[in-house]
C-alpha cells in the first residue's frame, strides 16, 4: 500500500461519510513485538523492550498481564461464549492474536474488584455482566439466532450499535436499563484492553516511566525509546530534504 | 534590594516556618518512616480522634500536633508505601480508590470510584492532578454577589494566610497568578509539554491567557523530596513523592510531634453520651475486631460522601436520624464539578501521556458575566488522559469496534483540555443511606442523588464551547467533546443558621460542643477551583481556632490539669512529643 500521510485528519472515522475507518488492515504489520492483529503505527515499537527500565512492582504487574492467561472461573460457559463474541466486537479483534479481554474481565469480577459504584437501576456489576450476556442472547433470539454467536456478523454489528445507542427492548432490556449497562461493560473492557502492552505498541503509548521519566516533551519530539510512527516521513519529499539525491 | 526582588530571589529556597515534612523523609526511600510513631491506648481518652488522613485530616493532625495536642487519625485504608505499594500503571492503580459499594441516583447521577474518591493515608490527594489554586475571594459570598448559592460564613481573608502558608509547604510551583486576588507562587512554573504550548497559543489568539500552573509538585529538590521526572502518572500516585500530598506534606511532621496515624480501621460510628450530649470516641472495625477509641473531641475527616455517611450511621436517642442531623440537613447540598473534556487533534505528535496532567490553566472565566446568561463560571486546565482514560473519552462519543481502535491509534495526536465548572448547591441533591445495602461490616452504604439546575446546564455548555473554540485557534484539525464530572464538595455545608447547615464557622457540629467536622464536606459552594489547597486551608485555620480556644477553656476550667500543655510553637526543627505508650 502506499504511504499514509497521517499528519492530516483524513482516517478519522468522524470525518469520513460512514464513520468507519479505512479496513485496519491496510496499515503496516508489526515487526517487533506484538500487536493485536498485528497491526498498528508503530511496527518497530515494542514497549516491553523497555521493562528493564521499569520498577519491580510494575514490572510485575504488567507481565502478569502478558504472560498469563487467567482461566474463566465466575461467568458460565454458555455466558463467556457470547460475551467474548461481544468483547471482540467492541474492540474490533478479528483475528489472532487477540488480547484476552474476556479472561481479565471473568478474573476482574471473580475477584470481586469492583468500581466503588453503581447506578441506583442497576444491579450490582458482576449480576449485570450475567444479564448483559442473557439480553444479548434475547436480542440474538429476537433475530432468529439462537444465541449472539450464531448470528451473522452484520446481525452482530447491528445488535451492538443498538445496545451503545441504548436501544434494546424485551425480556432482559425491560429490566436492566441498555444505556447504562453499556457503561458497565464497555468501561470494565476498555480497561483491560488498553492496560495491556500489546495495545500500548499498537498505539504507540509509552508505557510506564518510573524511574526513568522524560526529557523531550515538545510537539513532535521523542525520547530515543519512545516509537517512531511509519510514514512519520514521505520519501518523496524526504530524499531532497535530507539532500540524499 | 525590595522585599519582592528577594523574594523572587530566593524562590524555590524558602523553607516553610512549622512543618519539616520534607527534611522529615528519608532520602533513598520514599515511605514516610514512622519507627518513632507514638501509640496511644485505646481506653486513654486522646485530646482528638479524626477520622480520615486526607487533605482536611492530615492537615488538622499536623497542625494540632504541633500545638501539644495528643491526636489519632483513623484511616479506612492502607498506610501507604510508594515504592512498593504504587505502579506506573492505570488500571493497577485500582487500590487507591473507594471501591466498596456505592450507589448513585438522580437525574443526572455522578459516577463515583477512581473519578473522585480516594482511600489510605494522603486521601484522594495521592491521586488528584496537583492543581492547587486558591479560591477567588468572590466565592465566599456568592448569595450575595450572584444571588446565588450561599454566602461562607467566613470569608477569603480569613483563609488567605493559611492559603500562603500550604503554597509554602506543598510547595505550589506556578506564574504569577493574575485572577482573584493575586498572588505569587513559591516554586517557579514547571516546563510544559508541546500540547500545552499550542493551547496557550490557542487561547492566546481569541485573547484568552492561560498561565503555568498552579500545581502542588517540586520544581527542583524540596527538603527529602525529588524533583519531579514528568513521567505523567500523577493520577496514579506520584512514585517519585514530587507531587504534594498530605502523605508526603504533612504525615511526617504530625507523626515527629506525636501524632498516631493508624491505618485500615474502618470507623463506623461516632460515640455519643446522650445525657451530657458530648461525643466520647469513635467505634472502629479493624483486623475484624471492634474497638472503641476514646477522645475528648473527634474531627470527621472523610470527604462529602464517607462523613455524611459516618454521621447517618451514628445513631443515638438524642439523635436518632443521624448524629449533628436535628435538622436534617446532614448530606444536603452535595456538590460536584461539571468537568467537561474537549480533545484536539494536532498534525503533530504531542503524545498527551508525557509531562504531569496538570500543567495551564484559566480563570478568566471564573466570575459572573451578566451577558452569558448564567450565574459563576468555569476554569480551563490541561488533562492528559492515559489510554484507559483516553479510550473512554472516544467511546463516549459514540464510537466502538474498528473506530474506537482508529482513534486509538491516534492516540498521540491528541490533546486534551477540561473544564470546571462550578455547580449550586441544591438542598436535593444529597448523600443518604442506601438501607438495604451493607457493606462487610453491616454498615448501611451511601447513596448519592444528583441532578443537575438550569444554571448548571448553561455553564457546562459555554465551558465545552470556550474549549473547542480554543482547540480549533490552536490548530486542531478535530476534537472530541464528551461530559464528565469532578471533585465532590459539601454534604455537611457550614453556616450561621443550624436550619440550613450542619457545622459553625469553626467545623463545629450545631448542638454538639466537641463534634468537627474538617474536610471538604463543609464547603457550602465550590467555586470554579480545584478544592484540595481550599480544604487544607480551612482546616489549618480551624487549628488556629481550635488552639485558641481551648487554651482558654483550660485557663478557665475544662482541664486545668494540663494548662500550658497546649503552647503555640513555632519551632522550625521537629521535635517528637510522644503520648502514653502502649505496653509493648
Amino acid at each position: 500500500m502506499p504511504g499514509r500521510d497521517f499528519s492530516l485528519p483524513e482516517h478519522l472515522p468522524n470525518l469520513r461519510p460512514d464513520r468507519q475507518p479505512a479496513p485496519p488492515q491496510e496499515l503496516p504489520r508489526q515487526r517487533n513485538g506484538v500487536t493485536p492483529q498485528m497491526h498498528g503505527r508503530y511496527p518497530d515499537y515494542n514497549v516491553l523492550d523497555e521493562r528493564s527500565h521499569w520498577d519491580r512492582q510494575t514490572r510485575r504487574m504488567v507481565l502478569e498481564r502478558v504472560e498469563q492467561l487467567p482461566p474463566v472461573r465466575f461467568f458460565t460457559a454458555q455466558e463467556a461464549a457470547t460475551l467474548e463474541v461481544f468483547c471482540d466486537l467492541v474492540l474490533g479483534q478479528d483475528g489472532e492474536p487477540k488480547i484476552p479481554v474476556l479472561e481479565m474481565v471473568d478474573a476482574k469480577l471473580f475477584e470481586g474488584k469492583l468500581d466503588g459504584f453503581r447506578y441506583e437501576d442497576l444491579p450490582d456489576d458482576r449480576e449485570t455482566w450475567r444479564r448483559v450476556a442473557a439480553g444479548l442472547d434475547a436480542a440474538a433470539r429476537q433475530h432468529g439466532a439462537e444465541r449472539l454467536p450464531a448470528c451473522s456478523p452484520e446481525t452482530q454489528r447491528q445488535l451492538i450499535q443498538a445496545f451503545s445507542e441504548g436501544r434494546l427492548h424485551g425480556e432482559v432490556w425491560d429490566q436492566l436499563p441498555a444505556s447504562r449497562a453499556w457503561k458497565v461493560v464497555t468501561r470494565a473492557i476498555l480497561s483491560e484492553f488498553y492496560s495491556h502492552p500489546w495495545a500500548w505498541n499498537e498505539i504507540g503509548f509509552g508505557g510506564p516511566a518510573y524511574p526513568r521519566g522524560y526529557a523531550r516533551l515538545g510537539a513532535g519530539q521523542r525520547e530515543s525509546w519512545e516509537g517512531a510512527p511509519a510514514f512519520e516521513r514521505d520519501p518523496v519529499k524526504d530524499v531532497p530534504e535530507r539532500g540524499l539525491e | 534590594m525590595s522585599r519582592l526582588q528577594l523574594r523572587t530571589l530566593l524562590r524555590g529556597a524558602l523553607r516553610p516556618p512549622d512543618n519539616d515534612s520534607a527534611f522529615l523523609l528519608d532520602v533513598h526511600r520514599r515511605a514516610v518512616p514512622r519507627e518513632r510513631m507514638a501509640r496511644y491506648d485505646e481506653d486513654y481518652p486522646v485530646d482528638l480522634a479524626i477520622v480520615g488522613a486526607g487533605a482536611g485530616g492530615a492537615t488538622l493532625a499536623q497542625r494540632l500536633a504541633r500545638r501539644g495536642w495528643k491526636v489519632v487519625v483513623l484511616e479506612v485504608g492502607p498506610f501507604w508505601d510508594p515504592d512498593r505499594d504504587w505502579v506506573s500503571d492505570e488500571a493497577g492503580s485500582h487500590a487507591l480508590y473507594w471501591t466498596e459499594e456505592r450507589i448513585v441516583g438522580g437525574r443526572d447521577p455522578v459516577e463515583l470510584g477512581k473519578n473522585n474518591s480516594g482511600r489510605g493515608v494522603g486521601g484522594s490527594m495521592v491521586h488528584y492532578a496537583g492543581y492547587c489554586p486558591r479560591f477567588h475571594p468572590s466565592d465566599f459570598e456568592v448569595r450575595t454577589r450572584d444571588g446565588v448559592g450561599e454566602d461562607w460564613p467566613i470569608s477569603y481573608p480569613e483563609l488567605k494566610r493559611h492559603y500562603e502558608l500550604l503554597e509554602l509547604e506543598l510547595p505550589v510551583a506556578g506564574e504569577r497568578w493574575p485572577w482573584g486576588d493575586p498572588h505569587r507562587y513559591p516554586h517557579t512554573a514547571h516546563p510544559i509539554a508541546g500540547g500545552a504550548e499550542l493551547a496557550v497559543q490557542g487561547a492566546r489568539e481569541l485573547g484568552i491567557e492561560m498561565r503555568v500552573g498552579p500545581v502542588g509538585i517540586t520544581n527542583g529538590s524540596f527538603g527529602n523530596r525529588p524533583h519531579c521526572i514528568y513521567r505523567g502518572f500523577c493520577l496514579q500516585g506520584c512514585k517519585v513523592n514530587a507531587k504534594a500530598s498530605p502523605l508526603v506534606t504533612h504525615i511526617p511532621d504530625a507523626i515527629a510531634h506525636g501524632a498516631e496515624i493508624r491505618a485500615d480501621c474502618m470507623v463506623t460510628a461516632v460515640e455519643l453520651d446522650d445525657a451530657s450530649g458530648r461525643v466520647t470516641g469513635v467505634r472502629y472495625v479493624s483486623d475484624g475486631r471492634e474497638h472503641l477509641q476514646r477522645a475528648d473531641a473527634v474531627a470527621v475527616a472523610g470527604y462529602s460522601i464517607e462523613t455524611p455517611r459516618l454521621l447517618l450511621n451514628s445513631t443515638s436517642r438524642r439523635f436518632p436520624n443521624g448524629l449533628a442531623n436535628g435538622n436534617d440537613q446532614v448530606g444536603r447540598c452535595v456538590m460536584v464539578q461539571g468537568a467537561p473534556q474537549v480533545a484536539g487533534r494536532f498534525a503533530r505528535e504531542v503524545r498527551m501521556y508525557k509531562a504531569p496532567p496538570p500543567e495551564i490553566s484559566s480563570e478568566q472565566f471564573y466570575e459572573t458575566d451578566p451577558t452569558r446568561g448564567f450565574a459563576r463560571g468555569f476554569s480551563i486546565q490541561t488533562v492528559g488522559p492515559l489510554p484507559i482514560g483516553w479510550a473512554e473519552h472516544v467511546l463516549a462519543d459514540g464510537h466502538w469496534g474498528q473506530a474506537l481502535r482508529e482513534y486509538m491509534r491516534d492516540y498521540n495526536h491528541w490533546y486534551t483540555l477540561g473544564a470546571l465548572s462550578e455547580l449550586l448547591p441544591v438542598a436535593e441533591n444529597r448523600v443518604t443511606l442506601a438501607s438495604e445495602v451493607t457493606d462487610r461490616n453491616g454498615i448501611p452504604v451511601a447513596r448519592m442523588d444528583y441532578t443537575q439546575c438550569e444554571n448548571d446546564r448553561k455553564n457546562i455548555a459555554m465551558a465545552k464551547r470556550t474549549m473547542q473554540e480554543i482547540m480549533e485557534a490552536a490548530g486542531a484539525q478535530e476534537t472530541l467533546v464528551i461530559d464528565r464530572y469532578a471533585h465532590l464538595v459539601g454534604g455537611c455545608r457550614m453556616g450561621v443558621d443550624p436550619e440550613r447547615s450542619v457545622v459553625d464557622s469553626d467545623h463545629r457540629a450545631w448542638g454538639i460542643p466537641n463534634l468537627f467536622i474538617a474536610d471538604g464536606s463543609v464547603m457550602p459552594t465550590q467555586g470554579s477551583a480545584n478544592p484540595a489547597l481550599t480544604i487544607m486551608a480551612a482546616s489549618s485555620r480551624l487549628a488556629d481556632r481550635l488552639g485558641s480556644k481551648l487554651s482558654d477553656e483550660a485557663v478557665g476550667s475544662a482541664k486545668p490539669e494540663r494548662s500550658g500543655a497546649w503552647p503555640l510553637h513555632r519551632s522550625s526543627r521537629a521535635r517528637p512529643r510522644h503520648g502514653r505508650r502502649q505496653p509493648a
